[in-house]
């Protein structure tokens, strides 16, 4: 029996191919992921560990649960200079140090940090050209703000120190800031230790980095200096428990994506497993003769059914050691496409973990198998009688009754849950809850497939019908003459046209919502803010807002100013007091601009009165007319009276806001957090932003955005997402796109007796090229046509349970873009099934059967 | 050896003509002389057999006469036209106007009534149906209640007057037939066969059937005999009888 299965097999090598392809290349997604995430982890953890190694011991600060970063202060470096067998004690500082561009702004959304730079023999930074700052008046700048801001060694750059003053400081090099995520993110300043401390006005210390005396093992010193900082809450750490730590925190961020990845391998497996599942079938429905030949020489069903599970573990190992080659490659390839992107990342040898050659294996092998179950039972059945039938009978498809009843069974409880989740709040349950239903839904489309594939066939045949003429009209009856297969093949693509489709509307509505809702928030052309820092004064001086006033080019200039108060709970008004502790942000607005309330009204906005948005007003308890306790730093505890509430979705104020005077009394003269401004009616939109930029020009710290740019970002960032997606569910589609090149190959395969029939009867070449090209067409149609429908109903779906309120919009383009694409697709793989078909020798073809 | 026969001094062009036609298969020392230089020549409105014995090469004969296979060497005309100098387009286009086929089994497409079936080559071509001679051929075969069944819920003999009505209905120059009586009973098998007859008879049409059956030789108005690629001879005429002595003589 082994011997005619893998004889078989041999047989069909382009059979065979095509099948392992569908799981190669899910497997190799899978594989891929692994190998790139491993490859990722491995290169950080290996840069940790040789930054780590140059430290006996580190000291991290108490984690203090307050807004401000915790700090180790200068008492704690003496006291740990006193230990014992402490050879070198370092402290870093790290802090705000906002370097200016050449075009005089700050750098980025977020001011550069500043750190120190330590050398000797704690020096853990590294210079990748150029020296180490040594003096007052040097600076290093991380290698990839240098590059993107123009800067190199032996430059003057300005950096702002913690009060925004601007120093000059010469570039002595480049730092490579290694697998620092804050460093990386904000960009980096290196200073020495006094000058950082200067410049960032931090004290205190965010570690401390010992080096050990000879002959004193890190961990009696990590006793040692625990127990000399003993109750200041510090972590102590060996060089190596720091190692892990950062490894540690690392490796949080790269199992997200690997994760996320894995979903995407998921989606493709399922697709993968459908496809394998219909080969099988369309082999065994093909080899019925033979499987009853071997019948009637004996071979019990038990060795008919191991046969065919055979050849599907020699499909499945095959596939999935390819597509482990295949992951290899794809890993290799995006590591190599991110280095290029300009990705600062670890150049370590591509990783291939066991377990990642354990899994893809499994997956292969237990998806292909397990996708040939049902087949192989239904090879089981075929009766040595068969055998001696001439002619294969066409598959006859009656609805039964249980597929009814299941189908009907997914139907009511998917919907019903759909409804549900409609119905319920917009949250993360309704989400799940959605996705319990659409999930069901899917299954009764799975299970009605063959049902609904007829008159669908039909619908999407009519088109080609009319266009070819006969080839077209022959098309559509081939489409619908095996319901189970058509079905099958087609729901295949239908997974990621769905999902797709899906992705396309969730996208579309949240464009087109927050697009809204922007122009509710941002109802001003431009807002003017500081660069969002650490320190507290990230706000730029009120002058700003006094010098845009006087530009004749603009109008309504609306300050905003905020600062966080201790809380002290809301009484009265609402359901029960709220409770205290906790901080809030109040604000207030000075300029001309109208909140519109929800509840309650603006008339005696004065001092000891407030308005606070919806969700304050909530979280605290208290509706207009209840008061709320405030404690703040000039004016010591205050009550304040809730005159009214508003949405703080779309209303630019504070959470807590009011009158300005009273916001002075309560925390001094605190600068602007933003300024809207308008460009007069009639101002060339240039014009104004020019004149808005000069204004701001003496504040290097103060941004200026425009409502255009705001929502570009904001397009761009959508654009960006939905093209990722889009384009990882494309494996998905092309591996449904081999199933539909697969199944349409056997089904030539199957029928070249007919076509060499047409062919005598004087079908040409190209018509019987563009007969099956038509039906692959309409398989591709169908799929889509039913993936938009899903996608469609369940992007509205979980368009609702993501938020409410929301301005539901399909994309028309991309969804009829995407159906053309899939019919496209569709005919493209068509092309070799159809050149293979119109090739055949006619009188071969007529005397095979 | 050349057979002209009957057909010396006629004015009318037979409607198809072998001229030394040879087919080779494969190369070398596995080649096979399936046909060894053959000339014949198919009068318009006559019925001719081909015989001979298993493997003398009458399938091969009929596919280079109906352009479904090429020559090896020599020249086949259908009509006016040397067909073994036209492409593979022109070939079916003219195969799809002038030449009507059965086959001795799977000659119908499963996807389509009989009707659709008996339609096929028309529509293939574009051309509309002659609703008169469809009437007429669907009378004579007697498939009027059928027209609607596909050929799954056919007999065997319906089928092939199925296959039949459709070569008749594109008024092909030629209908060429490989052994359409091998897998029917003989009361079927005689019907078509009459169908055959009737269609020489009454509609002037021309058709080249390949049988093993000396009685369905008997319908033909000619039997050309082959044996190992070659014409041996011929008779006019023929019934049961003849062709059977024949056969032995060739036999022997
Ligand atoms: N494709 C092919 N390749 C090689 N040899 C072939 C091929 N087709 C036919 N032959 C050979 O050519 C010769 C003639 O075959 P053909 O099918 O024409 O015989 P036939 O007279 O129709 O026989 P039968 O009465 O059994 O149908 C035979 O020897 C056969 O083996
Ligand atoms: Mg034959």
């Amino acid at each position: 029996m082994l011997r005619t299965t893998l004889a078989g097999l041999l047989a069909h090598k382009l059979r065979l191919l095509l099948t392992s392809l569908a799981i190669t290349l899910g497997v190799g997604f899978i594989a891929g992921t692994f190998v790139l995430t491993d490859t990722l982890q491995a290169g950080f953890t290996q840069r940790i560990a040789a930054s780590a190694d140059k430290v006996d011991v580190a000291v991290r600060p108490a984690e203090s649960g307050g807004e401000k970063a915790p700090r180790l202060s200068t008492a704690d470096l003496t006291r740990i200079r006193g230990v014992a067998g402490v050879a070198e004690a370092q402290g870093l500082v790290r802090g705000d140090a906002a370097l200016v561009g050449k075009d005089g702004k700050a750098v980025g959304s977020a001011p550069t940090t500043g750190f120190s730079v330590v050398t000797g023999r704690l020096d853990r930074t590294t210079i990748a050209s150029g020296t180490a700052p040594t003096a007052a008046g040097q600076v290093v700048i991380d290698t990839n703000t240098a590059k993107t801001r123009g800067f190199t060694t032996g430059d003057t750059v300005t950096v702002l120190d913690s009060r925004h003053r601007p120093h000059a400081f010469q570039v002595t090099g480049l730092v490579d800031v290694g697998v620092d995520q804050m460093l990386a993110y904000t960009g980096a300043v290196g200073f020495t230790t006094a000058t950082a401390q200067a410049m960032t006005g931090e004290t205190g210390f965010h570690e401390i980095d010992i080096a050990a005396s000879d002959g004193v093992t890190p961990e009696n010193l990590r006793a040692a200096i625990t127990s000399a900082l003993g109750g200041t809450g510090a972590t102590v750490w060996t060089g190596q428990q720091l190692a892990q730590q950062l490894a540690r925190s690392n490796g949080a961020d790269t199992e997200i994506l690997t994760l996320g990845l894995l979903m995407f391998g998921l989606v493709a497996m399922l697709v993968a497993a459908l496809v394998i599942y219909n080969t099988f079938n369309i082999l065994v429905a093909q080899r019925t003769r033979e499987m009853a030949l071997l019948r009637c020489i004996g071979a019990t069903r038990r060795q008919v059914f191991g046969s065919i599970l055979l050849e599907s573990a020699v499909v499945g190992l095959i596939s999935s050691a390819l597509g482990l080659l295949t992951g290899l490659g794809l890993g290799a390839g995006a590591l190599a496409v991110l280095k290029a992107t300009g990705q600062n990342l670890p150049s370590a040898g591509v990783a291939l973990a066991p377990r990642t050659i354990a899994i893809a294996l499994a997956v292969g092998l237990v998806v292909t198998v397990g996708a040939a179950l049902l087949p192989a039972r239904t090879a089981t059945r075929v009766a040595p009688i068969a055998a001696l039938r001439t002619q294969t009978d066409e598959q006859t498809f009656t609805t039964g009754m249980l597929r009814i009843a299941f189908a009907a069974l997914f139907l009511l409880t998917g919907g019903g849950l759909t409804v549900a989740a409609v119905v319920a709040d917009p949250g993360p349950v309704a989400l799940y809850v959605a996705m319990g239903g659409g999930t069901l839904t899917f299954c009764a489309v799975l299970v009605l497939g063959p049902v609904i594939v007829r008159p669908l066939s039909a619908f999407a045949g009519w088109a080609p019908a009319k266009l070819f003429g006969v080839p077209g009209r022959l098309a559509m009856d081939n489409s619908r003459r095996n319901p189970k297969r058509s079905a099958t093949t087609t729901v295949a693509l239908t997974i990621g046209v769905t999902l797709m489709t899906l992705i396309s509307v969730i996208t579309a509505t949240m464009r087109a919502t927050y697009t809204v809702k922007l122009d509710e928030q941002f109802p001003v052309d431009y807002m003017v803010s500081a660069q969002a820092g650490e320190s507290e004064n990230s706000s730029v001086p009120r002058d700003l807002a006094g010098a845009l006033r006087a530009r004749p080019e603009l109008t309504s200039v609306v300050e905003i100013r905020q600062a966080r108060a201790g809380r002290g709970g809301g009484t009265g008004g609402g359901s029960g007091g709220g409770s205290g502790g906790g901080k809030l942000t109040v604000g207030t607005f000075s300029g001309p601009y109208k909140p519109a309330l929800r509840g309650g009204s603006m008339t005696g906005f004065t001092a000891g009165s407030a308005l606070v948005s919806d969700s304050v007003a909530k979280d605290l308890g208290v509706a207009p007319g209840g008061t709320i306790t405030l404690t703040t730093p000039k004016a010591g505890t205050v009550e304040v009276r809730v005159l009214g509430t508003f949405d703080g979705e779309t209303e630019a104020l504070p959470g807590v806001t009011v009158p300005d005077g009273a916001f002075d009394t309560y925390f001094g003269a605190v600068g602007d957090d933003r300024i809207l401004v308008n460009a007069k009616d009639g101002v060339a939109a240039d014009v104004s932003r020019k004149a808005v930029e000069a204004a701001a020009m003496p504040y290097p710290t103060a941004q200026v955005v425009s409502s255009t740019e705001v929502r570009r970002e904001f397009d761009e960032t959508l654009d960006m997402t939905l093209m990722i997606i889009v384009g990882l569910l494309g494996l998905a589609v092309l591996i449904s796109l081999l199933g539909i090149a697969n199944t349409l190959s056997l089904s030539v395969h199957e029928r070249s007796r007919e076509s060499a029939l047409l062919r005598a009867l004087g079908l040409t070449r190209g018509q019987l090229r563009r007969m099956l090209s038509a039906e692959a067409l309409i398989l591709g149609l169908i799929g889509a046509i039913v993936g938009v429908a899903l996608g469609l109903v369940f992007g509205w779906v979980a368009a609702q349970t993501l938020m409410a309120d929301i301005l539901f919009r399909v994309p028309l383009a991309q969804v009829a873009g995407l159906v053309a694409l899939s019919g496209l697709a569709g005919v493209l793989a068509a092309v070799f099934p159809a050149r293979r078909a119109a090739r055949a020798s006619i009188v071969a073809s007529l005397a095979s059967d | 050896m050349t057979v002209t026969g009957a057909e010396t001094g006629r004015r009318t062009m037979p409607a198809v003509a072998a001229k030394g036609v040879t087919k080779i298969y494969g190369h070398g020392d596995a080649a096979v002389h399936a046909l060894r230089g053959v000339d014949v020549g198919f009068d318009t409105g006559a019925f001719t057999a081909i015989m001979g014995p298993s493997g003398s090469g009458k399938s091969t004969l009929m596919h280079c006469l109906a352009g479904l296979d090429t020559v090896t060497e020599g020249e086949v005309r259908i009509g006016d036209v040397d067909i073994t100098r036209l492409g593979d387009k022109r070939l079916t286009l003219l195969r799809r106007d002038r030449v009507g086929f059965i086959f001795q089994a799977f000659n119908l497409l499963p996807t389509l009534t009989a009707e659709q079936n008996i339609r096929l080559p028309v529509d293939i071509a574009g051309r509309q149906v002659d609703q008169e001679l469809f009437d007429t051929v669907i009378g004579t075969v007697g498939l009027a209640d059928r027209l609607g069944h596909r050929p799954s819920e056919l007999s065997g003999g319906q089928q092939q007057r199925v296959a039949v009505a459709r070569a008749l209905i594109s008024k092909p120059q030629v209908i060429f037939a490989d052994e359409p009586t091998g897998n029917l009973d003989s009361r079927s098998g005689a019907e078509v066969l009459s169908f055959l007859r009737t269609s020489v008879r009454d509609l002037h049409q021309t058709i080249v059937m390949v049988t093993h059956d000396p009685v369905a030789a008997s319908y033909a108005d000619r039997v050309v005999f082959l044996r190992d690629g070659a014409l041996v001879t011929e008779l006019a005429a023929p019934t049961p009888q003849t062709v059977l002595d024949t056969l032995l003589k060739l036999e022997a």
